[in-house]
């Protein structure tokens, strides 16, 4: 079945349809608010919440854009008014992601690693600009849209992030060679 | 030598340098290899894969899709009945039926909790002790729930509309919540540890306090 007939019966309302729509993009979907919400469990109810809001807003999808990327923007705002509501992440220590990636090798796996948690240990608003322009693909033109924010103000986030990354990378990758070591 | 700051290396990620900077990263091997690893780590960020959502996720987001009527003739829940309900909903109707003290064995309270009433789905109302299968409590909870929600959708239509200073509503929200936290505190006392309904009684506490806070906002008002 064609991406339009199957957001077409989505559209109606067809729970197969919406179905066949989450099982291929709710990887991509939980990828994006897992990271930005830096946490599973409200990851979980991050996505849920995008879901139900694209479901809602299918009839007003036309097609100027295509799905994944609509339903990507979705996603990223969903995650960043709930973020704004909670606001509580600033001091979090975060745990291990136990979340799993789609098929990745096994040196792919722990570089994965190491950089989730890298990221999960960025503050709040940091974190957020360089997933959505590192990780994401997003202009800062967009990013600053999406957090009200002018694009300058992007732009020296995302500097200080990957500076921030890269300190917590060296201090991951010491602390794992004394672990190897001890 | 003065080495370039990792703000401006991760600058020189995606610009260009300044004739000093292109200068300074010739003679410099150090600032070098830490561009190079910057531009790795970039790399590497953009490359990071998916990830699945959690197991039961579909599930939880099918019986969501339902209850706020956005999928049309109903999905796996009706189709197949009380075995095919997510679990959510499973524990809800068992919270129901613990409630008529019919299902079990675990009777706390004879004739049920009081207001322990729920609508029919002929408007009617019925208690909930008047209910002894599995199927009729999830077919219970999930009209309870249906009009819960449709009650919150016309109250969130309505603020958005007025302002909630001026809408009738938050009282009668109120007593759908004190029915759900009820209900949620006698199937705790058996079950403490049970994650479900523990979840169950958590979001009805943060429901909760939301209305009182917008009962006291109101009250202003006249709400009391």
């Amino acid at each position: 079945m064609s991406e339009a007939h199957l957001i077409r019966q989505a559209s109606d309302g067809d729970g197969q349809a919406i179905r066949a729509l989450y099982e291929r993009y709710s990887p991509r979907v939980f990828a994006v608010v897992r990271r930005i919400a830096g946490d599973d469990d409200l990851a979980q109810d991050y996505a849920q919440e995008a879901w139900i809001r694209a479901i809602r807003a299918l009839p007003t999808f036309r097609g100027d854009a295509r799905f994944s990327t609509w339903l990507h923007r979705i996603a990223v705002n969903s995650a960043l008014q709930a973020l704004r509501r909670a606001d509580t992440r600033e001091s979090r220590e975060a745990p291990m992601p136990e979340t799993l990636a789609v098929a990745p090798s096994v040196g792919d796996a722990l570089l994965g690693r190491r950089l989730e948690n890298a990221l999960d240990q960025l503050p709040g608003r940091m974190r957020t600009v360089l997933i959505l322009h590192d990780v994401e693909g997003y202009t800062h033109d967009e990013i600053g849209e999406l957090m009200g924010v002018a694009p300058g103000t992007s732009k020296s986030q995302l500097f200080k992030a990957r500076a921030k990354m890269r300190d917590l990378l060296q201090t991951l990758n010491a602390s794992e060679t004394q672990e190897v070591e001890a | 030598m003065k080495h370039l700051s990792l703000d401006t290396l991760a600058r020189l990620v995606d610009e260009r340098p300044t004739p000093g900077e292109r200068e300074h990263l010739a003679s410099c091997g150090r600032c070098a290899t830490d561009l190079r690893s910057m531009r790795y780590q970039t790399e590497a960020l953009g490359a990071l894969p998916a990830v699945r959502p959690p197991q039961g996720d579909w599930a939880v987001l099918e019986a969501r899709l339902e209850s706020e009527g956005l999928v049309r003739g109903g999905g796996a829940i009706r189709k197949f009945g009380f075995a095919a309900a997510p679990r959510w909903m499973q524990a809800a109707a068992a919270i129901v039926l613990f409630l008529g003290g019919t299902g079990f064995g675990l009777t706390v309270a004879p004739g049920g909790v009081p207001g322990s009433e729920i609508l029919g789905a002929d408007g009617a109302i019925v208690a909930v002790n008047d209910i002894s299968t599995l199927d009729g409590a999830a077919g219970a909870v999930r009209f309870t729930e249906q009009q819960y929600l449709d009650a919150l959708t016309q109250f969130r239509r309505l603020e958005g509309e007025a302002g909630v200073a001026r809408v009738g509503n938050p009282v009668s929200r109120m007593a759908a919540l004190e029915t759900l936290y009820a209900a949620s505190q006698e199937a705790l006392r058996v079950a403490p540890s049970d994650p479900v309904f523990n979840g169950f009684l958590v979001n009805v506490l943060a429901e909760r306090q939301e209305v009182f806070r917008q009962m006291a906002a109101s009250s202003d008002d006249g709400w009391f």
